[in-house]
């Protein structure tokens, strides 16, 4: 992170994942960042820098956590940070409909002793479960400002942004959470004896460092054993009596009368309205987890998705195709050379955008923001997390797989919720068969124009067997038996329009100002190639594989080659290398098949690979590029025997 | 058991499994019932009957979860 600047301020939100933090970052920072309803979308930091009531503030999103312990690493980055005196005030983001869970968290912050704010967001949420909430003896018991908020309508920000300022750099909790007498008496015991040495290494609140010990943080057993092992020693020791009093583990000693001091408070400030909680919302969430229900949920989703993007697709790529044919018409009348050439790749590289990827991509983008933002993404994944047990997959990974079916590489990084390697390992390989968006928009142009519905509805299917498979195969021979899925189901939504717009414009964006140029310029690159008889080469070089294996034209060996970059590519450059958008004419049906299939199959693009390196190193990503590329040439190519036998 | 509601009276795991339970608001002395089950032996998902927050846990975590038994002399 880059150093602040004199004049600036630094405040950090941290709160639980599904919280809101990141729709609160998103309502100051403007269009910066992506926004998630899902448990784990958060992972990564987030920064921005805005102006507030005349301050210059430097905001940082923190990953969503669910404790400040050192188990999980988001966690204790999250926490490292909020140590590390950089950060002059801290909002502690709450959904108040989840208190009594996330007050945990709070009390284990303000032992932090950071300056530091509550944001109780959700409160529309709270209210409409019966929850009473009263602010002021909340604020009273926690010794900070609690100020209300609806982050996703907007209401309340400016409030909490004010009293942030108010308390940045000086004004910490006005109350330390007190425990009952065992955990205060032990406390007095060590913070009497704490010693000068720890106190110089180990800038911190004393009290905090204590509890920490008392909770067995090995994060600070080491920071503290460092300077100061008699203290150590001393701090195990009376977590040991604590343990052995209560007949616990130690880890949970000081856990268990904290949980304790959290439903007291909760009580002396949550009052709840009975009977009039059961209303539609509840109805839809029974029928969606019931098994028919949520059967019936899981196929419709599906199915209105494909249907949406097919149709509607269909309809309006029609209607964009009127106006550029008859202009392209024009442009391939002109007579040879360089200057049309140029034209050519560069109007082929905007119509495919624009006639072709989006009106396929936004529909499906828009459904996916739906679907992530109502809450229905983690019901699917409770529905169908048994089927994907018996496939090896860790059942967790079924959300990162379905996030797959938008890209792969936000698939790819949600697998850090996955504990386990092996499983985090796996999920990474099956990743990039699931048909991903834009392999959608090819499977959708070219089976659905040429090979109808039926068709397009049985690859996608396919689609998804060769997933399992592939997970089947990896896991089967691995004895280590997976762990289960935990998961937080957040309360059913309804989607907000403003941040359903937000999100499919922030990955629209992505597509308009990274990949729409790039196929600009690869269409041009083609047109100029082919100009300059160049390229014939490169489809010389690939025809082994295009014209042996695949038994396909040489001339898709450049549209392949740039799936690579970007899948769509291979759609639009397809029109160009064969000299005619009208494929159906150059191809049989037979070999629109084979190179949708090899399209579906090979090395996912780019990004996807990128993200692989990145997650899981080099060995990871070139793995998966070879197994990709082994699985889609020998299934295209047994399709491809198959379809010319017939 | 479905939609009967009963507290956690121990959770039998340790470690990081324990932790992302309990982070999940699964704690001793909380009750709890389970709305649903997931077919094809899925998750059961499970409400904390005082806050009413949901969470869907794989059933051979969840039989770490010891519940109390009902005390005879009842409530």
């Amino acid at each position: 992170m880059p150093r602040k600047a004199a004049d600036e301020i630094v405040i950090a939100l941290a709160g639980q994942p599904n919280c809101g933090k990141s729709t609160l970052f998103n309502a100051v920072a403007g269009f910066k960042v992506d926004v998630g309803n899902f448990a784990g979308t958060s992972v990564a930091f987030a920064e921005t820098r805005v102006t507030f009531h005349g301050r210059k503030i430097r905001l940082i999103d923190l990953p969503g956590t669910y404790s400040i312990s050192s188990h999980d690493l988001a966690e204790k980055v999250a926490r490292d940070f909020l140590l590390s005196g950089e950060v002059d005030a801290l909002i502690n983001v709450v959904d108040a409909s989840m208190l009594s869970r996330s007050l945990e968290f709070s009390v284990q912050l303000t032992e932090m002793r950071v300056p530091m704010v509550m944001c109780l967001n959700m409160m529309d949420e709270a209210q409409r479960k019966g929850m009473e909430i009263d602010t002021s003896r909340l604020e009273e018991l926690l010794g900070i400002p609690v100020r209300t908020a609806v982050a996703v309508v907007g209401t309340g920000i400016d409030e909490v942004f004010r009293q942030a300022i108010r308390v940045a750099g000086g004004v910490v909790p006005a109350v330390e959470p007190r425990y009952d007498n065992d955990i205060e008496q032990a406390l007095s015991r060590l913070l009497a004896v704490y010693p000068q040495a720890l106190k110089d290494a180990l800038p911190l609140s004393e009290r905090f460092v204590a509890l920490r010990l008392l909770e067995k943080d090995e994060d600070f057993e080491r920071k503290v054993g460092a300077s100061s092992p008699d203290f150590l020693a001393r701090a195990s020791e009376e977590r040991h009596r604590l343990a052995e009093r209560e007949g616990r583990a130690e880890t949970l000693a000081l856990g268990s009368h904290r949980h304790g001091l959290v439903l007291d408070l909760y009580e002396k400030v949550v009052r709840h309205r009975r009977g009039n909680v059961l209303g539609t919302r509840e109805k839809v969430d029974r029928f969606i987890i019931h098994p028919i229900g949520g059967a019936i949920t899981v196929v419709g989703s599906l199915l209105i998705t494909f249907f949406l993007a097919f149709f509607l697709g269909n309809a309006i790529a029609g209607l964009v195709d009127v106006p550029f044919g008859a202009l392209r018409a024009s442009i391939q009348a002109m007579p040879k050379g360089m200057g049309p050439a140029v034209l050519i790749g560069l109007f082929e590289g905007v119509v495919a955008g624009a006639g072709i990827v989006l009106p396929y991509l936004v529909p499906l983008l828009v459904l996916l923001a739906i679907f992530e933002d109502t809450g229905l993404l983690p019901r699917i994944a409770f529905m169908v997390d048994g089927i994907l047990h018996r496939v090896g997959l860790h059942g967790s990974s079924v959300v990162p797989l379905i996030l797959g079916f938008g890209c792969n590489v936000p698939s790819i990084m949600a697998t850090r919720t996955l504990e386990n390697p092996r499983d985090r390992f796996v999920t990474m390989m099956v990743a990039p068969f699931v048909t991903c968006s834009a392999r959608s928009v090819v499977i959708i142009a070219l089976a659905g124009k040429y090979l109808g519905v039926l068709a397009t509805v049985a690859l996608y299917l396919f689609g998804g067997l060769m997933s399992m498979a592939v997970s089947y195969s990896l896991t089967r021979s691995k004895k280590r038996k997976s762990l289960g899925v935990i998961m937080e189901v957040p309360p059913l939504r309804q989607p907000y329009p403003r941040i359903v717009v937000r999100k499919v414009w922030l990955r629209l964006r992505e597509f308009v100002l990274v990949a729409w140029p790039v196929l600009i310029v690869s269409s041009l690159a083609l047109s100029l190639l082919s100009y300059a008889g160049a390229d014939a080469t490169i489809n010389g070089l690939l025809s082994p594989l295009t014209t042996s294996v695949l038994q396909l034209p040489a001339a898709v060996g450049i549209p392949l080659f740039l799936g690579l970059f970007r899948k769509e590519l291979t759609l639009i450059m397809l029109g160009a290398a064969l000299g005619t958008d009208a494929i159906g004419n150059v191809l049989s049906n037979g070999q629109i098949l084979v190179l949708v299939v090899f399209t579906m199959l090979y090395v996912p693009c780019v990004a996807t690979l990128a993200a692989q390196w990145r997650e899981g190193g080099f060995k990871t990503a070139a793995a998966s590029a070879l197994l990709n590329l082994g699985v889609s040439i020998a299934v295209a190519g047994a399709v491809a025997r198959f379809v010319g036998a017939a | 058991m479905e939609g009967e509601t009963a507290a956690i009276h121990a959770l039998h795991s340790d470690g990081a499994t324990r932790k992302r339970i309990q982070s999940l608001g699964l704690f001793e002395g909380r009750r709890i019932c389970v709305v649903a089950r997931a077919p094809f032996s899925g998750p059961l998902l499970v409400e904390d009957v005082a806050t009413g927050a949901r969470v869907m846990i794989a059933r051979d975590l969840a039989e770490n979860i010891e519940m109390e038994s009902r005390a005879p002399e009842g409530r």
